[in-house]
């Protein structure tokens, strides 16, 4: 009975472990498939723009392995997917090494070195802009702040039309910036009432439910100084978040939960 | 003999028919029923999705835009009971971070190097996007992203990218705007792809055969030159058609000015509050026909964008001015009511 027990047991545990390995692998394993076609194509071209007839002889070798894998990967569809998923590796393995091997070494950069330098691209930073102008506008809406945006979107839609002529420079978007950093200033300088009231409040709630503890622990024994300076905490604090003086309430605070925690330890 | 040593319930099993049953039941507590709870527990634990921990993200989600920065949004879930959580960004070059609580309320956060310490007090979850120059570098013409995440995440590629190396198994892949949308599991993750300007993503189509691709070519160069040909005369078709729009319309405009054009000096008169640099602008608008682009306005005053912008909307609030679209540019003209007041 007890062997019997013990069998289903491992039969149900290592089940579930093959039935976790499954749901880890690819919603749709054709996806291995497609892009590994497309590194094929894409490698196949590169290689025809830059050696036209004349493939260096490793680089052809790496080629013919990688386009051998896709086809091999082709085949284990859909039946065998441990053998799918080894064939993508290597075909995208050989891809990946074929692609640095025809890339020119010395261009290694940094993409944020690429945006300082001349050649930034003023699409791409007026996207991210404009995703962001867009949550200020959310959280702007949320707290009611009044603030207009007018100003931002038609600069936007300014800095857009001379994307599209080809007439952008870099101050347009630097201008942008600039006008997004003090919008983001404007919505947090209002937020700041709110945010106090919702600091009081959670310290408030917080501070009771220290109250509480030091109450338990009192009655368990505790260490009476202790517990006089934790309470001596609470009230700087108190008078603290009265003052608005939200950075040393937060210090006190944290000193405050530091002594909760000994004191806890102390009667256990 | 002392009767308190013996077991009560080896007295009672000594009945006629309870035997047998006293035992069953105990074999079953201590050989069966434990291990089957302890085992039912793991199975239960391995089966339910994993409950995400305080500081672990809930979802990540990351775009790669063309020139390699990485947008990054993510929903933490975070400790209600403290007052600050640190969160580990995945570089030290940020742009336009914003964290929000969970009622979307902007949270105060200082980014100092490759954390960001964020004033939560007492929100749960947190909501964090920001812009990032570490993810993605450049190598000749391949890009190379990489990331140790810390969930699964999804990455968007580039509009016109093509993945040419991997080092993972992808969980799912989906087009999303012509663009390539990756789903990857946690831990290091490389990928590389190239980007082009122009479409280079090869399209759903047999696996390539290298030495086939030649042949094509004489078909393509034909198919290339009568698809240019045919573009071409389109061209040439619609700029003759655009040269002929415009004087039209400024034909209609000149009738226009002759007819409806303000006196700046009545302007002034009706606006005795003008600002002298905002006269100078009716000014030249008046001298100009009653009209002008905003972007004539700024070559004529060398003033920035948005000065200029906030003049013309200052004497657009006072009614000096109306501002009409054309040709995706502000039109600002004198209104034509100014007169009727007076």
């Amino acid at each position: 009975m007890k062997t019997l027990a013990l069998f289903t047991i491992f039969v149900l545990i290592f089940g579930t472990a093959s039935l976790a390995n499954d749901a880890y692998a690819q919603n749709d394993p054709n996806i291995l498939l497609r892009i590994a076609e497309q590194a094929d194509k894409q490698i196949s071209k590169q290689l025809e723009r830059s050696y036209g007839d004349s493939i260096p002889s490793d680089i052809r070798s790496l080629f013919l392995q990688g386009h051998a894998a896709v086809e091999s990967l082709e085949k284990s569809l859909p039946d065998d997917v441990e053998q799918a998923r080894n064939d993508f590796l290597t075909a995208m393995k050989s891809f990946k090494q074929i692609s640095k091997m025809i890339s020119e070494p010395a261009e290694k950069a940094a993409a944020s070195k690429l945006t300082s330098a001349v050649d930034r691209d003023l699409s791409s930073e007026l996207d991210r802009l404009e995703k962001h102008v867009e949550n200020l506008k959310t959280i702007s809406e949320k707290q009611n702040t009044k603030i207009t945006f007018e100003e931002i979107d038609y600069l936007i839609g300014e800095a857009q039309n001379q994307i599209k002529d080809g007439t952008a420079t870099p101050e347009t978007i630097n201008e942008l910036k600039h006008l997004v950093d003090s919008i983001q200033k404007e919505i947090s300088k209002s937020s700041s009432h709110s945010a106090s009231d919702r600091i009081k409040q959670f310290v408030e709630e917080q501070l009771e439910i220290i109250d509480r503890k030091l109450t338990k622990a009192s009655d368990a024994g505790a260490d009476v100084t202790q517990i006089d300076n934790a309470r001596d905490k609470i009230s700087e604090i108190r008078s603290l978040i009265e003052e608005s003086n939200i950075g040393n309430a937060k210090i006190v605070f944290n000193e405050l939960n530091k002594l909760v925690k000994n004191i806890e330890r102390s009667v256990r | 003999m002392n009767p308190e040593i013996v077991p009560t319930h080896r007295k009672e099993s000594l009945g006629e028919d309870g035997m047998l049953f006293v035992r069953t039941e105990g074999i079953v507590d201590t050989m069966v029923k434990i291990p089957l709870l302890v085992a039912s527990m793991i199975i239960a634990a391995a089966m339910m999705p994993i409950q995400p921990s305080f500081s672990s993200p809930r979802t990540l989600d990351l775009i790669i835009y063309p020139d390699g920065l990485t947008h990054i949004s993510t929903e933490i879930d975070v400790d209600p009971f403290v007052t600050d959580y640190e969160l580990d960004l995945f570089g030290s070059t940020i742009d336009n971070f914003v964290a929000v609580g969970e009622n979307g309320f902007l949270l105060t956060a200082d980014v100092v190097g490759n954390f960001a310490l964020i004033e939560t007090f007492g929100s749960s979850v947190i909501s964090v996007e920001y812009d990032i120059h570490d993810l993605v570098s450049k190598q000749g013409r391949v890009w190379t992203f990489s990331l140790d995440a810390p969930s699964d995440f999804t990455l968007l590629l580039p509009k016109n990218s093509a993945i040419v190396g991997m080092a993972n198994l992808p969980i799912n892949m989906e087009i999303i705007d012509d663009k390539n949308q990756l789903t990857l599991s946690n831990g290091q993750a490389e990928i590389n792809y190239l980007f082009s300007t122009n479409s280079i993503i090869p399209g759903p189509v047999d696996p390539v055969n290298p030495a086939s691709a030649p042949d094509y070519l004489p078909y393509a160069l034909i198919a290339g030159a009568v698809s240019a040909a045919a573009i071409g005369t389109a061209a040439v078709i619609r700029s003759k058609r655009k040269i002929v729009k415009p004087i039209q319309d400024k034909q209609s405009t000149q009738t226009i000015q002759k007819t409806e054009t303000v006196d700046a000096e009545t302007i002034f008169k009706l606006n005795p509050d003008i600002r002298e640099d905002d006269k100078e602008i009716v000014k030249f608008i008046s001298d100009n026909g009653g009209q002008a682009l905003e972007s004539e306005l700024r070559k004529k005053f060398l003033q920035p964008r948005t000065t200029m912008w906030r003049a013309v909307k200052r004497l657009e609030r006072n009614e000096i001015i109306e501002i009409e679209k054309k040709d995706l540019q502000n039109l600002v003209k004198l209104r034509k009511n100014v007169e009727k007041e007076e």
